[in-house]
């Protein structure tokens, strides 16, 4: 557009060529009146001809397109014009330095061409003949040529072989642009009935580029031929190369009015999951579960798009793998080979050598996955987590209005509490863990446990019920509901936790539990002895302990009487209640407490006997907390008697 | 019309809301310590983005790239992200301080009041947007 609009212009001009001009001996000067074109205006054009056949031409305001340069100048060093044609030979512009223009121009067939031969030549210039919301270039330099050429009715071929080094780009927000880039393109383009017709190679070797919210380094190579008409931006193949990614094949139709692929396909063999993962899909996953894992191995893939549909999909996995840096899961070694298609129901085996949930470990296994459109499920994932097993049952994913729901029942048994706590980082637990889960169901927004979540621990069991988390994902994820504990042996819960040791066995019940960001908001908690017949002791330093957790004076006491003689005592009953408030636990023992507003923790019984009383009614959470904790690590040695 | 009404109803919930003195804005929840201690976490990695002006502080209490040419290239991408982190934190927050004062329905009205506190706290030198356009402090 540009360069025809110059070129109807030069027509013009060459009327004023042999219009009386001012001469001396050597040169030529003609000063050629204003010359308006739609689109186009040129003011203040001064052309020097010189007897070696040279020509420098000045314009003063060259507007196109509702922009102006000023002051435009080139020296042709080889200048011709007659009736039927003319021609600029190693035109040089001090605007353009290391660009060398040669132009031709035929009257008779309107044809006309630029050619820019480009020698270590600045990029920056450029930047004012380009569209202005587009990123330009800001540094640079360019080797190569660029072959424009058209006719009448406008422009016809576009060919540009051209190297660029230390090239720099940018918009102005700053959200698409490069630095130091080295790179090659070749281009091809001819105007046709059908639009244009492209060819295209871009050997892009070093130099950074971000693209929102993408951030690539050089090492890819862009290969395709395709057509671009008014409504469509069309691919017909494009091949991208990488040496971390391998090699991708592409072709797909983009509707430029509507701004979306009408169609697309992807092609790929042997595709490195961990770069490709990394730098083309994590970016737009800042806000999911997902932001934080990485992928591993290599895929197969070849997929259709259209219509705003996936159409197929086949998929086959090489050893890939999912590590989330969060240490919340991870699954390695996994090899399938899918098929998926909208309409019909398929299946796919899938192996995996191993993973993590939550830190425990689970070793190599398998499990059929059926497929039907966006719904997928599982009868049966089989798990073999540290030494015993979780199987995960009647597994079932389906896409809802834009979200994925998802839900499942499990049955985990046979792990010894040793090798589980000490998989989370927790204390030495004793015991087996065992634990069935009805069924856990992910809406969108909350994940809710129907039934009840059963666990076997310390000897007894913990039944986990009305369980609900809200904004799972979320910085600050709610949780509430209601825990039964029943006939938990004292003896190892005390040695788990280095208390002092404690023989029996307690039941605790905590209702209406809310948790968030995994701290206590409120809960109703009871503990107390269960019913039946069995050995009641406590250490004199079990005592001690829950003596200091009414506060410093109070586990002084024992050391100062008679009781300090006897390692073990007797005890008939244990209860402690704690409603959390605002902070506040608000506590009672076994029974309302006597006048003077002691409650019995411990109730005596048998010989020796000790009554342990409380006397605050109101402790800050924070600061029994922090009790408790002195207590259990300033016994880091557990003292079991 | 409605935006009127709107504007109106949004105003007078306020005025009630801070008279009877129900709003707490320092309300402390689990939820709103453990956005905070985020916020507070990112903010060292912001702080020098907020000088340069390549992060702003945007009129609807939110942070915004506003000059991505003043960050390193190799650096746009991370910043991007501390961007989109902050705003996701500040969205959850005005939300967490809503339902810990029981009123969920009083967000839009937080977020305005912290978005006037965040443009006046803002150091010398940093962005803020006010009336649309983005001055220098």
């Amino acid at each position: 557009m540009i360069f025809s609009a110059w070129l109807n212009a030069s027509m013009l001009l060459l009327a004023f060529l042999f219009l009386p001009a001012q001469t001396n001996a050597a040169t030529l000067s003609l000063s050629v009146g204003d010359i308006v074109a739609p689109d186009m205006s040129m003011r203040g054009i001064v052309l020097g001809l010189d007897d070696s056949g040279a020509a420098d031409l000045t314009i003063a305001a060259l507007q196109l397109q509702q922009r102006t340069f000023k002051n435009l100048k080139l020296h042709c060093v080889e200048f011709a014009a007659s009736t039927a044609e003319l021609h600029c030979r190693q035109g040089r512009s001090p605007q353009f330095p290391g660009t060398a223009f040669d132009f031709d121009y035929r009257f008779d067939r309107g044809e006309w061409q630029v050619l820019l031969t480009l020698t270590a030549a600045a990029a920056q210039p450029y930047a004012q003949w380009l569209p202005q919301d587009m990123p330009l270039p800001n540094h640079g330099k360019l080797d190569g040529t660029v072959r424009v050429a058209g006719a009448k009715n406008g422009l016809s071929i576009i060919k540009a072989d051209v190297r660029a080094s230390e090239l720099g780009f940018s918009d102005q927000a700053g959200l698409h642009a490069a630095e130091n880039m080295r790179a090659s393109l070749r281009l091809d383009a001819q105007n046709g009935r059908d639009g244009w017709q492209w060819n295209a190679m871009l050997d892009w070797r070093s130099g950074d580029l971000f693209w929102q919210p993408l951030f690539l380094r050089g090492g890819l190579v862009l290969n395709g031929t395709g057509r671009i008409s008014d409504t469509e931006f069309r691919v017909d193949h494009l091949s991208a190369e990488t040496a971390q990614i391998g090699k991708v094949e592409l072709a797909g139709v983009w509707q430029r009015q509507r701004g979306e692929f009408s169609e697309y396909s992807v092609r790929g063999k042997q595709i490195g999951l961990e770069q490709l993962f990394a730098d083309f899909v994590r970016p737009y996953l800042d806000k999911s579960a997902l932001a934080e894992t990485s992928l591993s191995g290599r895929a197969d893939v070849e997929s259709y798009y259209r219509d705003g549909a996936l159409r197929s999909l086949q998929l086959t996995l090489h050893d890939a793998g999912i590590v989330d840096k969060q240490n919340r899961f991870a699954l390695q070694g996994m090899n399938t080979r899918i098929n998926w298609q909208p309409e019909n129901a398929t299946a796919a085996l899938i192996h995996f050598q191993g993973g993590k949930l939550l830190g425990a470990e689970f070793g190599a296994s398998q499990f059929e996955l059926k497929m039907q459109g966006s719904a997928f499920d599982a009868n049966l994932i089989p798990l073999s987590l540290l030494d015993g097993k979780l199987d995960v049952r009647d597994f079932h994913l389906h896409q809802e209005q834009g979200n994925w729901h998802w839900s499942f029942a499990a049955a985990l048994g046979g792990i010894s509490m040793e090798r589980f706590s000490q998989a989370l980082g927790w204390p030495a637990m004793h015991g087996k863990l065992a634990a069935r889960i009805p069924r856990v169901t992910y809406d969108g927004s909350e994940i809710k446990v129907d039934g009840a979540l059963m666990f076997n621990v310390f000897d007894g069991t913990v039944i986990a019920s009305q369980l609900r988390m809200a904004d799972p994902f979320g910085r600050a994820p709610k949780l509430s509901g209601n825990l039964d504990m029943h006939e938990l042996d004292l003896d190892l819960l005390t040695r788990t936790f280095s208390f002092g040791n404690m023989q029996g066995r307690i039941d605790v019940v905590v209702k209406d539990l809310q948790l968030q960001d995994w701290q206590p908001v409120r809960f109703d908690a009871s503990l107390f002895s269960s019913a039946g017949n069995y050995p009641k002791k406590i250490s004199q330093k079990a005592v001690q302990n829950i003596s200091s957790l009414g506060g410093a004076g109070a586990a002084a006491a024992i050391q100062r009487s008679y009781l300090r003689f006897f390692e073990n005592f007797g005890y008939d009953r244990i209860g402690w209640r704690c409603v959390m408030r605002n902070n506040v636990c608000n506590m009672s023992g076994v029974d309302a407490g006597n006048s003077s507003g002691a409650y019995a923790i411990i109730k005596g019984g048998g010989i020796p006997a000790i009554n342990v009383m409380g006397y605050n009614h109101s402790v800050s959470w924070k600061e029994l907390v922090t009790r408790l904790k002195r207590v259990t690590q300033n016994n880091v040695k557990a003292v079991v008697n | 019309m409605n935006a009127l009404i709107k504007t109106l109803t949004s105003f007078f919930v306020l005025l009630f809301a801070f008279n009877a003195n129900a709003v707490d804005l320092e309300v402390n929840s689990p939820g709103v310590n453990a956005i905070k201690q985020s916020m507070q976490a990112r903010h060292a990695q912001l702080a020098p983005h907020y000088a340069s002006g390549a992060v702003g502080i945007s009129a609807d209490g939110m942070v915004a790239l506003r000059d991505a040419g003043a960050v390193p290239l190799a650096q746009r991408q991370a910043v991007n992200a501390l961007v989109a982190a902050e705003n996701q934190d500040r969205n959850a927050l005005y939300a967490e301080i809503a339902n810990a004062n029981g009123h969920p329905e009083w967000q839009a009205e937080i977020r305005s009041t912290f978005a006037q506190r965040w443009v006046q706290r803002a150091q010398p030198g940093w962005w803020v947007q006010q009336g649309g356009s983005w001055s220098r402090k």
